[in-house]
């Protein structure tokens, strides 16, 4: 911790896990976590929905004392056998880190054919996004990036912890964990608008994945909306470039665009791609400024505390967080209503189309409740 | 960085490790080298003889307090512009010396842009590698010629050819053994048995002299306090034996029956 930070003491995101993301976002297929076998476990599993291997050296007590170098050659010789992978990655953990093991060596043991991105990383660091930094920086030494999406990347990894200190989920020695505002009084909320005929915005600023869930919310507005004859009265942001970031996150913005496209949901504007969420919040301040400033409400959703306040201070605003630690920053900056998508992140992955979220559920719900009344 | 030397020099704990390293710096220096010393021990004293006795601020120290480590803040220019780091340590039964070693040493990698332009770098490393942090320096890569220095003694011997098996383990390349001695009888033939042994050699033979202790007391070396001297010579010529070397074998150590013997 630099002297100069604030002692944060809730547990935060793991830069080891981010270190898994990353090698997923750069599509390996098996990820070897060099460690004690409970390590990681929880996100170890749900990569696995993803369609790649998370498999584990195992560490014991005897693996702390005497190391594990062949253990994960071993591992490495298994795997290799059992996924016929293209391309993997090992990852370090606190007790291989601490205990100084060597990832390069045991790759050079295993002697495999296939590219290994090696991944030194433990949890000790102040911002997980050094876990991405760190798989990036090796994903480039081997060429399985280039320098020019290195920099890229760099660059929104700076923004992105940027942001989380200003209004996240380091921006407080201690946030307690939430579920926010009652989906149904929200919903209600967001008909009553929809119904006054005020001008709306809902903005999607969505990290990666993520995007398959919140893109729901603009569609289940947009379906409301519609119902009510004011579909005219909504505008749709979303950082859904197609062109944009990794591979995979490039996928993800095809499959929602298309998703959208189907459901006759319009984006007026594209903020940028889906890796993009630390940055986007500026682009959508200055589009708001220019062309949509006399709106009366903005439902913004994925990272809502990464859109500066500046142009929206006068709008009645409803957030949509999957971040339970996220409510009460989100409420000081001044977010009327904030929403809780509980698990969001689970339901994600391995998935390539729009998955319907708690809140779009309950808006198309109660949408069709006072219509069914009022007809 | 090509011709850069960069060596380690092991030995048994207290066989002179720190002196050796100490006045090879400053006679690669009164040649014209550009010479860094990276003290890896916690005791944190291998650079205290070309400071003139003074203790620097250890990297450890700096990184403990949470401040941001820039070079000027752990690289002290010592004799004839020799350049001392010292890496620190945690207090005697705390924490973990491995981990402090390798986080210092990548922070002394990520920030020392003065490493690129050094002709000798020499790692002065704790007497033993006890731990996977205390072999950092050569995993890292930052290493590229290993020396061990002993006696004719046994338990000096011993411990050099359990580096020698350690060497061999971690793929790293011995350049020589260096004979410091402690006036054992027949030493110098013992030593240089032992080297040829293991598939190396004996690059020098460093006598026991009492100016050694004095110059060292005074907090200097022998090149800079006693320049004229016999000894002083002997590291000059062990100065430039290492800057001119370009051998090296991976060693094979010796069974503990044929140790015993050349000592005998």
């Amino acid at each position: 911790m630099a002297a100069n930070d604030i002692s944060i003491i809730h547990p935060r995101p793991s830069s080891i896990v981010a270190a898994l993301y990353t090698l997923r976002d750069l599509n390996v297929d098996v990820a070897i976590l060099h460690g004690p076998p409970g390590c990681s476990f929880k996100h170890a599993r749900l990569l696995e929905e993803d369609g790649i291997h998370v498999v584990t050296t195992a560490l014991d007590e005897n693996g702390f004392v005497f190391g594990g170098r062949r253990e994960l050659s071993s591992v490495l010789e298994k795997v290799n056998e059992m996924f016929h992978p293209k391309l993997i990655g090992v990852v370090g953990t606190c007790a291989s880190m601490i205990i100084g093991e060597e990832l390069h060596e045991p790759v050079m043991d295993a002697d495999l054919d296939v590219p290994v991105i090696e991944v030194e990383v433990h949890a000790g660091y102040a911002n997980n996004t050094k876990g991405v930094l760190l798989t990036l920086e090796s994903a480039l030494d081997i060429g399985v990036i280039d320098r020019e999406e290195f920099e890229r990347q760099k660059v929104l990894l700076e923004e992105a912890t940027e942001v989380e200190k200003r209004h996240g989920a380091a921006s407080k020695e201690y946030l307690a964990p939430s579920r926010g505002d009652l989906k149904y009084k929200v919903a209600q909320r967001i008909i009553e608008l929809l119904k006054e005929g005020k001008k709306g915005l809902v903005i999607m600023n969505a990290k990666k994945e993520t995007g398959y869930m919140f893109a729901d919310i603009n569609v289940a507005v947009h379906e409301v909306a519609s119902r009510l004859g004011v579909s005219g009265n909504v505008v749709n942001m979303a950082n859904l470039d197609e062109s944009l970031g990794l591979p995979r996150v490039r996928d993800h913005a095809r499959n929602i665009m298309h998703d959208l496209k189907e459901k006759g949901v319009q984006i007026h504007d594209i903020t940028g791609g889906l890796d993009e969420y630390p940055i986007a919040g500026h682009v959508v301040d200055e589009l708001i400024a220019k062309k949509y400033a006399d709106h009366d409400f903005a439902v913004i959703t994925g990272v809502p505390h990464a859109i500066p306040m500046d142009h929206i201070s006068h709008m009645e605003i409803i957030s949509v967080t999957n971040g339970p630690r996220q409510v009460v920053p989100l409420k000081e900056m001044g977010h009327r209503h904030v929403v809780v998508e509980i698990d969001l992140h689970p339901k994600t992955l391995g998935v390539n189309h729009i998955v319907e979220s708690e809140l779009g559920a309950t808006l198309r719900e109660m949408a069709k409740e006072t219509l069914d009344c009022s007809a | 960085m090509g011709n850069q030397k960069r060596i380690a020099i092991y030995g048994k704990g207290g066989i002179g490790k720190s002196s050796t390293a100490s006045n090879v710096a400053a006679a690669c220096a009164e040649e014209g080298y550009k010479v860094m010393i990276i003290g890896c021990d916690p005791k944190s004293d291998s650079s205290i003889t070309l400071l003139g006795g003074r203790r620097i601020p250890t990297i450890l120290d700096l990184l403990r307090q949470g401040v941001k480590v820039t070079e000027e803040d752990i690289v002290f220019h010592g004799y004839r512009n020799v350049r001392c780091v010292e890496v620190g340590g945690p207090e005697p039964g705390i924490g973990c010396a491995g981990r402090g070693i390798i986080v210092a040493i990548k922070t002394l990698r990520d920030m020392c842009k003065e490493m690129d332009d050094m002709d000798l770098i020499i790692y002065d490393v704790p007497g033993d590698i006890v731990c996977g942090g205390f072999v950092a320096p050569i995993r890292k890569g930052l290493v590229n010629e290993a020396y061990v220095l002993t006696s004719g003694e046994y338990m000096p011997l011993y411990a050099a050819n359990n580096i020698c098996k350690g060497l061999r383990q971690i793929d790293t390349r011995l350049s020589g053994v260096i004979c410091n001695s402690r006036s054992v009888t027949r030493e110098e033939e013992i030593v240089r048995r032992f080297a040829e042994e293991i598939g190396s050699k004996l690059v020098a033979f460093i006598p026991k002299e009492q100016i050694v202790q004095d110059c060292e007391r005074d907090g200097f070396s022998v090149i800079e306090k006693a320049p004229g001297s016999d000894i002083a010579h002997v590291y000059r010529d062990l100065a430039r034996a290492i800057m001119s070397n370009s051998d090296s074998a991976l060693p094979t150590s010796l069974d503990d029956e044929r140790l015993r013997e050349l000592t005998r």
